[in-house]
């Protein structure tokens, strides 16, 4: 995105709803506009020199989704997330309280041309998610206060105190991949080893 | 006498009161008074580069995820809910074809200190820290 932001799209707060209690969170949004990498990274054109791949690099199909999601918490599962470093680049330089979550929705998408539409339903069963509240950047060091009396997170997380090591849920054909899967499979996004459940 | 007009008149009132404004499901980015600013960490993917974005998850994965810990977030000095989860289901396109299709869908709704120009008048564009609020999915 020439703003830097990674397929991040800004909608109003009355796409997501989140239940009183927090536990649950759904989004619904319609007819969104989306690109069609086909793979990440996107494709380069073969016209392209080597020394342009930087300037104009790739092919890009303009579509819209549409999608309902759900996310849910798990009970039991909640952490406490401090930040590990000082290091801006890190990846640990957070807060926030966090639980494991599970989400399933359905989907449809349409190129704008035309020429393409398919529609589906996901689930996370087996996979990695979680939702809960965070703080990074400038709301890291000065609210890191704002936690310490948080006696539900501190008692889970001395009962599990390498959380953050837990054993995997993602199983040995996910991480081999999906070779097993008869089918086309279509990676919306990026390279993440996700179990495949049907 | 009635006017000619007095019928398209009615019909013209009766829309404005009962319709309902078509408002864009998206706000573009680059069109906010108040700029999100990227994670300023994330992967470096060859040959794409560095994309903002970490992706959590447990250890031993071919390809491996971040750390178990990472921050799930795209967005910087932001405050806020955030939800997100690998999944995976079943497609099918317009010609009957099925596939698998696997996401990444993430949710940040929350206050963010972001950019905002400062002087648009006198300088090229010049930040400066400002704070907003929104809701943002990363797709």
């Amino acid at each position: 995105m020439p703003n830097g932001l990674f397929w991040i799209v800004k909608v109003p707060d009355s796409a997501v709803e989140i239940s009183p209690d927090g536990n649950t969170l759904t989004i619904h949004l319609e007819n969104v506009p989306v690109v069609d990498a086909f793979r990440f990274p996107p494709p380069v054109p073969n016209n392209i020199a080597p020394d342009e791949i930087n300037i104009s690099p790739y092919q890009l199909i303009r579509a819209r989704a549409s999608f309902d999601i759900t996310y849910s918490k798990t009970q039991g599962t909640a952490r406490h997330i401090r930040p590990a470093t000082d290091d801006p680049l890190s990846p640990l330089n957070w807060a926030g309280k966090m639980w494991d979550a599970t989400n399933s929705g359905s989907f449809s998408v349409a190129y704008d041309d035309g020429t393409f539409s398919a529609s589906g339903t996901f689930d996370s069963a087996g996979n990695f998610g979680e939702m809960g509240k965070e703080r990074n950047g400038f709301f890291v060091r000065r609210d890191e206060e704002e936690d310490d009396g948080d006696a539900e997170a501190q008692a889970q997380q001395s009962q599990s105190s390498l959380l953050s090591l837990k054993p995997t849920q993602v199983s040995k054909l996910a991480a081999s991949g999906i070779a097993k899967q008869p089918e086309k499979v279509v990676l919306l996004k990026e390279r993440v080893p996700v179990k495949v459940s049907h | 006498m009635r006017s000619r007009l007095g019928y398209p008149l009615v019909l013209l009132i009766l829309l404005l009161l009962f319709s309902v404004p078509l408002r864009p499901q998206i706000e573009p980015i680059a069109n906010l008074k108040v700029l999100p600013i990227p994670l300023p960490g994330g992967d470096i993917f060859p040959p794409y580069g560095l994309y903002n974005q970490f992706f959590p998850g447990p250890p031993n994965q071919t390809p491996p995820f971040d750390p178990m810990n990472s921050d799930p977030h795209g967005i910087t000095n932001f405050r806020g809910v955030t939800a997100m989860g690998y999944t995976s289901g079943p497609a099918t396109d317009d010609s009957g074809n099925a596939y698998t299709v696997i996401t990444d869908i993430r949710v940040y709704q929350g206050e963010y200190v972001g950019g905002e120009t400062a002087d648009p008048v006198n300088t090229a564009g010049a930040t400066r820290s400002a704070r907003a609020r929104g809701t943002f999915v990363e797709i």
